[in-house]
């Protein structure tokens, strides 16, 4: 059994209004234990609209969502639990602190979630020390800590439910590249530590070329393609024509590939050109035409 | 789209109603009003709301929308009725049970005070539907710049200034709610159950952020300012410059005319 | 050489209770006129300041800053300045005023206390510059970040400035929204002569620049064309930042004792530089 199933999900914005809108049109897919899935997609695409149902914040207008074979909304007043089984960091989420100290930020999910006192401060300090706040932020405002270490406050905030499930929504927006790296990292310890699966909206192919095992691409609110980074970018073409770029070095490889030298047209990261471009130099042998 | 306040009730339309200068539109709502509480007889308030209705048509703005703010103030219109039948004791007697009597008078004065509240109401819509609050604030700056004569010029220009910024982020700012809630409530935050206090507390998640990303963007929004070179009112020149055309003298004559008949038939009757 | 900006030994420091962050130290530099400039740092680095100091919105502790021959201490330069050198900010929702696009924009040209005609023409003019002018009667919460970005930009070109400076224009735009930013400031520049001062984290930006700065901890660790920063994949790495792939697969193969090009950013120059190694094999 999948841990989450999409099944015929359906999103309408405005139904029944002048406004009607079709915001997601019968996506079905199935997501398992562990893995990293990075959702692409062009601004208006969908994919925001998408991953605002696996946890209940939107209703499908049709079709379900299972988690572990169980539809999420099979008991509506009970909606509220199941955010704390799938979670979701939204865009720029430092803009949702609030608390006095950074410690009662992180606290406020597992707070909610009903926990004890002595469970709260455990998963807390756990949460922080994972994502690398040290324990001396811990006691300060989280309005005086640097951009990148709210960011990480913030997301703390919800791994500290421990979500099996858990979504971020351009995670690494606005941080500088040094920033951007260690939060990709902490995601995938969060994975490696609890097994959950993750969901990556992204922009950034590199990002997702560097991360994610699997590929959703979203056009035009229906479901393009999900498959493995390699077999994604195989097909750059066809995604650069619904207007998403293709990771640099994809590029640059389609290009050779199609002038004739032999090397794959799969190839989204800088090892894997080196790995692929190194035995034609050492042979000497190209098939330049 | 049912959010979207900062065009408030404008509903977007090409109508000779619409094109109306702003600061005419205003002046003439301001006489309109007057000249309401001017008419003596039924005569004379009916040329008024005749006028009204065929104003309210040429609008193009759909009736429905007329009926929506009516409806919001329905039960004054009642109430006024019943006040006034119940008060008013003169004419014939119709209806009489215990201490409730109600006489033609009574009617009679019932219907003249909700026509004139009604009346009242549609004229006043039809500025709000017709204008833009953009060019209403702009009417107002306008048409209260007089007043930099007794030195309260700056305060004016101020005043039209905060209602413009506050016209131009109050849509940015519900956005901004929205998604905060969002967050909040994937954070497993319980806003819509519990008791009144528990619901207060509630909210200090929402506010919070929202304050102090205002406070940030505040201060955005004030370095971005001073870099277009905005160091107040004085000297500040408008793009728009407001021109009366043939139209709005066209307009006014013909409300002149729709006011001259009033005080005609006040006379008359 | 005729510059439009001159920085001399300028500090500036944070002070706020006891604490005080000296965030610029020292600094010396000079900004052609007519020139694209980018300033390349990570968060942090003091870029953010230079830029809130180059436009007179922040003063010195020490130091000079010269505009147009004019010190950004003098109060009587002060609107001056302003209306030299814009400014564009990271968030686009928090610099637009007005309600109604071309409001926004004739926003600084009001302030200068230019007649209606002229506002007008400029704004109109200003708004085709940044291919925004089918736009002129939205309302701007309902455009997309790349344009409002351009309004923005439109509001500093209707000033008719010697030169704008962007603050992380693009760090919260989409793909579309960065490039159609980047491509309208790129085309300011060369069609209007106007001198750009951009400050980023992304390095594809900086691709067409005629010179980089890269800035760590207040100071200037790299400054020169973009083939020779770029070349230096060693230091931009070490403050921080990161080289497009193109770049670092080069550099890589370098490193392994292949004789490749330093300093290869565009995807073209790429496949050249592949496609010759690969020959010479």
């Amino acid at each position: 059994m999948s841990m989450l199933t999409v099944e015929n999900l359906t999103h309408i914005y405005g139904e029944h209004t002048p406004f009607e809108k079709s915001a997601v049109h019968d996506i079905s897919f199935q997501a398992e234990k562990g893995e990293i899935i990075g959702v692409i997609g062009h601004t208006g695409s969908g994919k925001s609209t998408l991953v605002q149902h696996f946890n209940g914040l939107l209703k499908p207008n049709s079709g379900r969502i299972l988690l572990d074979g169980e539809d999420i909304w099979a008991n509506p007043k009970e909606i509220r639990k199941i955010r704390f089984k799938i979670g979701l960091v939204f865009q720029y989420p430092e803009y949702q602190l609030f608390e006095d100290t950074v410690f009662e930020d992180i606290a406020f999910g597992p707070k909610n979630m009903g926990l004890d006192e002595a469970e709260i401060k455990e998963r807390v300090l756990k949460t922080a020390k994972m994502l690398g706040i040290r324990d001396e932020l811990l006691e300060k405002s989280p309005f005086d800590l640097s951009g990148g270490e709210k960011r990480r406050v913030a997301i703390a905030g919800v791994m500290a439910m421990m979500p099996k499930v858990i979504v971020f929504d351009e995670p690494t927006a606005g941080l500088d590249p040094a920033g951007r790296d260690l939060v990709l990292e902490k995601i995938k310890e969060y994975r490696d530590l609890t097994g959950a699966l993750v969901f990556i909206v992204s922009h950034s192919m590199e990002d997702m070329a560097k991360t994610a095992d699997r590929l959703l691409v979203m056009n035009k609110g229906e479901l393009f393609m999900f498959d493995k980074p390699e077999n994604v970018f195989k097909e750059s073409r066809v995604l650069e024509e619904i207007g998403l770029s293709v990771p640099q070095i994809t590029r640059v490889f389609c290009r050779l590939h199609d002038s004739g030298i032999n090397v794959p047209d799969d190839i989204y990261t800088v090892e894997s050109a080196i790995a692929a471009i190194s035995p034609l130099l050492k042979k000497g042998g190209t098939a330049n035409g | 789209m049912v959010r979207d306040v900062t065009f408030g009730q404008y509903f977007p339309a090409k109508s000779i109603i619409h094109k109306i200068d702003p600061r005419l539109k205003l002046l003439l709502l301001i006489s309109f009003i007057v000249f309401i509480f001017v008419c003596g007889n039924a005569f004379s308030l009916a040329l008024m709301g005749a006028f009204t209705v065929a104003l309210v048509v040429m609008s193009r703005v759909p009736i429905r929308l007329f009926l929506k703010s009516i409806k919001a103030i329905i039960i004054v219109i009642i109430l006024t009725s019943i006040l006034n039948a119940l008060y008013v004791d003169t004419g014939r007697v119709v209806f009489e049970v215990w201490i409730i009597k109600i006489t033609t008078g009574g009617i009679a004065r019932a219907a003249f005070m909700s026509s004139r509240i009604l009346i009242l109401i549609l004229a006043s819509s039809l500025l709000t539907y017709t204008t833009t609050p953009t060019a209403l604030t702009d009417a107002i700056e306008r048409l209260l710049k007089p007043l930099r004569f007794i030195g309260l010029g700056e305060a004016v220009h101020v005043m039209a200034m905060m209602i413009t910024i506050a016209l131009r982020f109050i849509p940015t700012l519900i956005e901004e709610t929205d998604k905060i809630m969002s967050a909040q409530k994937a954070r497993g935050a319980d806003m819509d159950s519990g008791s009144l206090l528990h619901r207060v507390k509630a909210l200090i998640p929402i506010l919070i952020p929202l304050l102090i990303s205002s406070v940030r963007r505040a201060y955005d929004l004030a370095d971005a300012m001073e870099c277009r070179c905005y160091t107040g009112g004085a000297g500040r020149k408008r793009m728009k410059q407001l021109h009366l055309v043939a139209h709005d003298y066209v307009s006014l004559l013909v409300c002149i005319i729709c006011f001259a008949g009033v005080i005609g038939l006040n006379i008359l009757f | 050489m005729d510059n439009i900006i001159e920085i001399s030994d300028l500090t500036f420091e944070y002070t706020d209770n006891d604490n005080s962050e000296t965030v610029l130290n020292g600094l010396n530099l000079s900004v052609e006129r007519g020139s694209f400039t980018v300033i390349l740092g990570h968060n942090g680095s003091g870029k953010s300041t230079l830029a809130k100091l180059v436009t007179g919105l922040l003063k010195p502790a020490s130091g000079e800053i010269m505009v147009d021959g004019m010190s950004t201490l003098s109060e009587e330069h002060e609107n001056e300045i302003h209306r030299r050198v814009g400014l564009v900010f990271q968030n686009p929702d928090n610099q637009i005023v007005a309600t109604i696009v071309e409001e926004d924009v004739a926003f600084g040209p009001e302030n200068l206390g230019i007649e209606p005609a002229e506002i007008r023409k400029r704004v109109d003019d200003a708004l085709k510059a940044v291919d925004m002018y089918d736009y002129r009667e939205h309302a701007p919460h309902k455009l997309s970040g790349g344009q409002k970005q351009r309004i923005a930009i439109a509001g500093i070109i209707a000033m008719e400035p010697e030169c704008i400076v962007l603050d992380e224009p693009t760090a919260m735009l989409d793909p579309r929204g960065r490039k159609e930013v980047i491509d309208t400031i790129y085309r300011l520049n060369k069609e209007k002569g106007i001198t750009i001062l951009l400050i980023t984290h992304y390095m594809e930006e900086a691709e067409n620049a005629d010179r980089i700065i890269v800035m760590d901890k207040g100071e200037i660790v790299a400054d020169g064309a973009p083939k020779e920063v770029f070349a230096d994949v060693k230091t931009i790495k070490s403050v921080g930042l990161d080289v497009p792939q193109t770049t670092e697969l080069l550099y890589l193969l370098k490193q392994n004792g292949i004789d490749a090009k330093d300093g290869i950013i565009s995807i073209s120059e790429c496949e050249k530089e592949l496609k010759r190694i690969l020959s010479e094999v």
